[in-house]
């Protein structure tokens, strides 16, 4: 029995069966819809979710990994959502066309930022982000108060993107670019990220290239961002540019309190960060009458969710976990031991 | 064209105030308490809605309901310092930016529970307090033109300039500004110093929070929309400040603050040039991208000395 248990425990260790699994699980959930058990406006709100969980594993390799904070996040997210729109609704080109825009813009970007990073460090490198978040926020503002993309326009290989449409497509993004992520960490890409969040000085020390690791670390958060937007244009197919609070610095501060209340150096952690910040509040609270009419208590738990998480647990639920799962080892120990 | 100019200039005189004030609050805190206080603006609007809510619902006028403001903005920041960042000194500084991040949260959810969702808000400035109804502009015939500056810009600046040259004398002169200084630099020596580094960022906060809450209403008064957020861009502004004037020092933020309005001014100047018209919707992108680009040459800001690293 231990030797099976110990197989299944550590197969489920692996992050291509984790992947699995969840794809597995998120698959089903808008046939549930269909059949009536779950409502329509559940399966939109977890793509939403889903969005700001990519946005959040690419920052989370950046924070967590790298060391590096920034507050350019929701800056990026609307590089990646102006694009797509300009592409498939202004030039009417396939999706492909959009995708390979983001990418390519998105690189840049990042590689700005990861120059930058070089020359400023720590929390003014995150007002320094801050600032040229701004700055495309207010170029996008004036670009285009609105951007919308016509539903007719949301074609992937030729075929209409309805709202299940793009919640696959989410979801197919989310599990490539998650398993992507998760085998990258334990690469030797990974544990050089890893060990110049440590120490520069010893890393460089060590002939691990500052520049090369830096700029890729911010070349992959910025594409994961520029990406959500992408997505999020496709799925919600509007913003309005001037008043969307996706482009300003709380989405910035939410993506970055997501990661950190997750646990900074885990995945799946930063994406359980991202369903309770994002996710309990869309899918959940709003179907309660009470929530409905007072949606500043949802705002007032999360906040006080965060403050407590961080004071207390400053790993974040990947910490709460492995307590909770020390504790109940500790518990069946102890039981087996009375038992004999 | 030159004294349309200086009217230009003196259109900013508002926004340098606010964003000055805002940015040395920032600065106070950011040394204090080595964390970047993302909350400086709901504080300070929170003490605004106190203001705006005696003035709506008892006609108390605005110049003496400030003061009720003031005690918010004071308090909130004494309890978030005493509950939460005196018992979470060994949180790393990005678990404490996600603090403040967290009291944005709770305050932004607490003001429609408190004072409701009104569509808008009345508010007024402070020289109604004089001359209520009067002209809101004062015309001084200067340089072959006329200057326009309103009453409220120079109420406020007369109130900044007082407030902040007495705190930069008192950081400068007294016994609280060298504990300030001391804690800024380190505070684990300070304190075996004999500082009482506790009260030094309580009352660093306290401090930030009535300064926002000054900003918050002369922002207000100047005829900005009351809202949930509305302090978000000028805190953003006074961030961005604080390091292109280097937050090394204490007068760099303001000095940073008044760079960013006179050039947003000189900016929006530039769209009387014919062919040019179009400038004013660009006007904060050209700002910004100047600003990034003067930071990147001199990571350390405009007046801050450059840290050498010890390893």
């Amino acid at each position: 029995m231990t030797k099976e248990n110990g197989i299944l425990k550590g197969a489920l260790r692996k992050p291509p069966v984790q992947t699995a699994l969840f794809f597995a699980v998120m698959v089903g959930l808008p046939v549930l819809s269909e059949r009536g058990l779950l409502p329509h406006s559940f399966v939109y709100a977890l793509g939403n979710t889903l969005i700001y969980a990519i946005i959040a594993i690419g920052f989370c390799l950046l924070l967590g990994y790298a060391g590096l904070a920034s507050l350019g996040t929701a800056g990026f997210i609307g590089i990646g959502a102006y694009t797509a729109y300009f592409v498939m609704q202004q030039l009417e080109l396939p999706f492909i066309a959009a995708f390979l825009a983001t990418l390519l813009l998105s690189i840049l970007l990042g590689v700005v930022v990861g120059f930058i990073s070089l020359r400023i460090e720590g929390i003014y490198l995150a007002i320094m982000t801050l600032g040229l978040s701004e700055t495309i926020r207010n170029l996008l503002m004036a670009l285009k108060p609105t951007i919308k993309i016509e539903l007719e326009h949301v074609r992937l290989f030729g075929v209409q993107l309805g709202d299940r449409g793009s919640y696959y497509l989410i979801l197919i993004v989310f599990s490539v670019l998650m398993l992507l992520t998760a085998s990258l960490i334990h690469t030797p890409t990974g544990r050089a990220i890893l060990a110049m969040k440590n120490s520069a000085s010893a890393a460089q020390a060590m002939g691990i290239s500052l520049m090369k690791y830096r700029l890729l670390a911010f070349v992959i958060a910025t594409v994961f961002a520029a990406l959500g937007g992408m997505l999020y244009m496709l799925h919600v197919r509007t913003m309005t540019t001037a008043t969307s609070t996706l482009l300003t610095l709380t989405t910035s501060l939410n993506i970055l309190g997501a990661v950190i209340i997750g646990g900074a150096k885990s995945l799946w952690g930063s994406t359980f960060g991202v369903f309770m910040i994002y996710g309990i509040q869309s899918m959940f609270l709003s179907k309660i009458i009470f929530f409905q009419k007072n949606p500043a208590f949802i705002t007032m738990i999360t906040g006080l969710l965060i403050i407590l998480v961080v004071m207390f647990f400053p790993g974040g639920f990947a910490q709460i976990a492995a307590q909770l799962r020390l504790w109940l080892k500790g518990r069946l120990l102890k039981r087996k031991g009375g038992g004999v | 064209m030159f004294a349309a100019f200086v009217s230009m200039l003196c259109g900013s005189l508002l926004n340098i105030c606010i964003t000055g004030l805002s940015a040395f609050a920032v600065t106070l805190i950011f040394k204090t308490s080595t964390t970047t206080n993302f909350a400086q603006g709901s504080i300070a609007t929170l003490g605004c809605y106190v203001t705006a809510e005696l003035f709506r619902k008892a006609g108390v006028p605005v110049w003496l309901g400030l003061f009720p403001g003031l005690l918010t903005g004071l308090l909130c920041g004494l309890l978030v310092d005493i509950i939460i960042f005196r018992r979470g000194k060994n949180v790393n500084p990005v678990g404490k930016q996600i603090i403040t991040m967290g009291l944005v949260s709770i305050i932004f959810g607490g003001i429609p529970l408190l004072f409701g969702n009104p569509e808008s808000i009345p508010f007024e400035p402070f020289y109604n307090a004089l001359a209520a109804g009067k002209a809101p502009n004062l015309f001084v015939p200067f340089a072959g033109g006329e200057l326009v500056v309103t009453k409220h810009a120079l109420i406020c600046l007369a109130i900044t300039a007082v407030v902040l040259g007495t705190l930069f004398a008192l950081l400068r002169f007294s016994k609280w500004g060298l504990a300030v200084r001391a804690t800024a630099s380190n505070e684990y020596t300070a304190q075996l110093m004999g500082i009482n580094s506790h009260s030094v960022t309580a009352v660093s906060w306290a401090l930030a929070g009535a300064l926002g809450v000054l900003a918050a209403v002369m922002y207000a008064g100047g005829g900005a929309k009351i809202g949930v957020s509305f302090m978000t861009t000028i805190q953003v502004n006074a961030f961005l400040a604080g390091i292109l004037g280097g937050f090394s020092t204490f007068h760099g933020p303001v000095a940073g603050a008044v760079c960013i309005q006179l050039t947003a001014s000189c900016v929006g100047f530039l769209a009387n040039i014919p062919g040019l018209s179009g400038i004013t919707r660009w006007n904060m992108v050209i700002v910004y991208a100047l600003m990034l680009v003067v930071i990147l040459i001199r990571p350390q800001g405009l007046m801050g000395k450059p840290v050498m690293k010890k390893v």
